[in-house]
This record gives C-alpha cells, structure tokens and sequence, in this order.
C-alpha cells in the first residue's frame, strides 16, 4: 500500500474517450494516447500488463465484435482512472455475445503451441474484473478493471 | 582429401548459417506476418539457426504471438533452430502470461546468443 501514498497528487477521477475505426492499423494510435494516462504511483510492469490488456480487448472488438463490418463503424475506448483503479471501455457495435459462459468453456491449459486463441486468457488473468454487456439496442461493452491496491501486494 | 573434408563439416557444425531477423516497432498480427515471411526466406537461403531479435520492438500483441509460434513450426519442421534476443519489459510479461518462456529460446541479447550458439570467443 505503501506505493500509494502519493496518489493523493493524482487528479481523483479523470475520464477521457478515444473513438477509432473498425481497422487494426489503429492499435498503435490508441496505445500512445493511452500511454498518456500512465500514473507515478504505478509500477511500469503493472502499466504494461493493463497495456496489454487494452491491446486485446482493441483486436477482439475488430476481429469478433465487428466481424464483417465496414472499417467506418466505430470503436470507443474510455478510460477512467482513479488513484485506486483504472477501468477500461472498449464500446462496440456487434451482435450480442456471452463472455461469461465463453470464459467457462476455456481450457483450463492452452495449447502452448497454439496459433492463436490466447486473447481472453490474456486479459481475464491481467485484469481483476472482465465483463462484456449489452448497451442500448446495438452496443457492446467490454470492462476491465484494474484495482491497483490489490496490485501492489503481488 | 578426405581430412579436409571433415575439417569442412566441422568448420560447418562450430558456425552454422546463421540468419538475423530484427523487425522494429509494434508486432501486431500483420507486422508478425511479414516477420514469419521474412524467417521462411532465410530457411529458403539455407539457414540453421535463425535469431529473431526483438531490440527495436516495443509491443506484441495476441496475434503477432501467435505468428511468431508459427514460424518456429516452420523453423523446425525444416530442421532448423529459432532463438529469440532481447525482448522489451512488454514482451516479457507477454511471455510470462503465456508460457512462452517454455516454448521459446529467448536471450538476454545478442552477445550472450553469440556467446552461447555461436560459441564465439
């Protein structure tokens, strides 16, 4: 708990969207403006792991979630930290989809030689909560949270 | 004649053909692609080892991973070797979440490859 101490510097609650395409090629746009959210009080590896858990759940939303949808429909990504948490948004315009049973259903071991099928896994063991809702009529939304004061003590 | 024959092929077995591979920024699905691409060139240029080293690459995702295990099939299903140097803090974890520490050969960076496969003094 100690690495906390100073967050009491950090604004309490700071919110901010970044809306892309459907196109992968925006991955390395939306990790830069990311980066800008990196608090002082977080150690890299812990800002790293939440990095890459942004990047997965970014992909999934284009390669899953819109799926044959033209590259103009949008994706936004919101991020709200706080000293104790970040959360992260990822809103997007596919079908409906049950994470909950779909993380059931994961092999307890992957395949270590697999080509692909790691996402999830990725961001469910990064991430202390994961859940994918539906919003309004025709959104989706992916949260992750990151508690940062059950970070620490790792 | 024939002594220099065996000096060939131990001169051969001590310094493999060995190719380098250095991709540089965010490996992403494509990016890995190119990088898988440009691995099967090397095997094609009759390669034995080939070293993908990661110094210039700030990122990995999922896919691009799961691109780099593919070229490490092709690698040995030719009869060749794939080894890995120097990975950013990112790819470490990225690793570590993954196990791919048990799948791939990874070096500190290339002087401790040289001095560990090419045996270079």
């Amino acid at each position: 708990m100690s690495e906390l101490k100073d967050s009491s510097k950090f604004p309490s609650h700071h919110q901010e969207v970044l809306r892309v395409g459907t196109d992968l090629a925006a991955l390395a746009r939306i990790l830069s403006w990311f980066d800008r959210f990196e608090p002082p009080h977080i150690s890299q590896r812990i800002w790293l792991q939440c990095k890459t858990a942004l990047a997965e759940g970014f992909t999934n939303a284009v390669r899953h979630a819109h799926k044959n949808l033209p590259s103009n429909v949008p994706i936004d990504i919101e991020v709200t930290q706080s000293p104790q948490s970040l959360e992260i948004r990822i809103l997007d315009y596919g079908p409906p989809f049950n994470l909950e049973e779909k993380l059931k259903t994961l092999p307890e071991e992957i395949d270590l030689e697999a080509t692909g099928g790691r996402g999830l896994k990725i961001m469910h063991s990064i991430v202390d909560r994961l859940a994918y809702t539906r919003i309004d009529s025709d959104r989706n939304c992916l949260l992750m949270i990151k508690d940062y004061t059950q970070s620490q003590s790792l | 004649m024939f002594s220099e024959l065996l000096d060939l092929q131990v001169l051969k077995l001590m310094n493999p053909d060995v190719k380098v591979v250095q991709p540089t920024g965010l490996l992403d699905g494509s990016k890995a692609n190119q990088v898988r691409r440009e691995i099967n060139d090397c095997l094609e240029a009759g390669a034995e080892i080939v070293l993908l080293d990661l110094k210039d690459v700030t990122f990995i995702d999922s896919s691009g991973l799961g691109s780099l295990v593919s070229a490490l099939k092709t690698v040995r299903s030719s009869g060749a070797k794939l080894y890995i140097c120097s990975i950013s803090d990112q790819v470490r974890i990225l690793f570590e979440l993954t196990s791919m520490d048990r799948v791939f050969k990874v070096f500190a960076n290339r002087e401790e490859f040289d001095l560990e496969v090419q045996k270079v003094t």
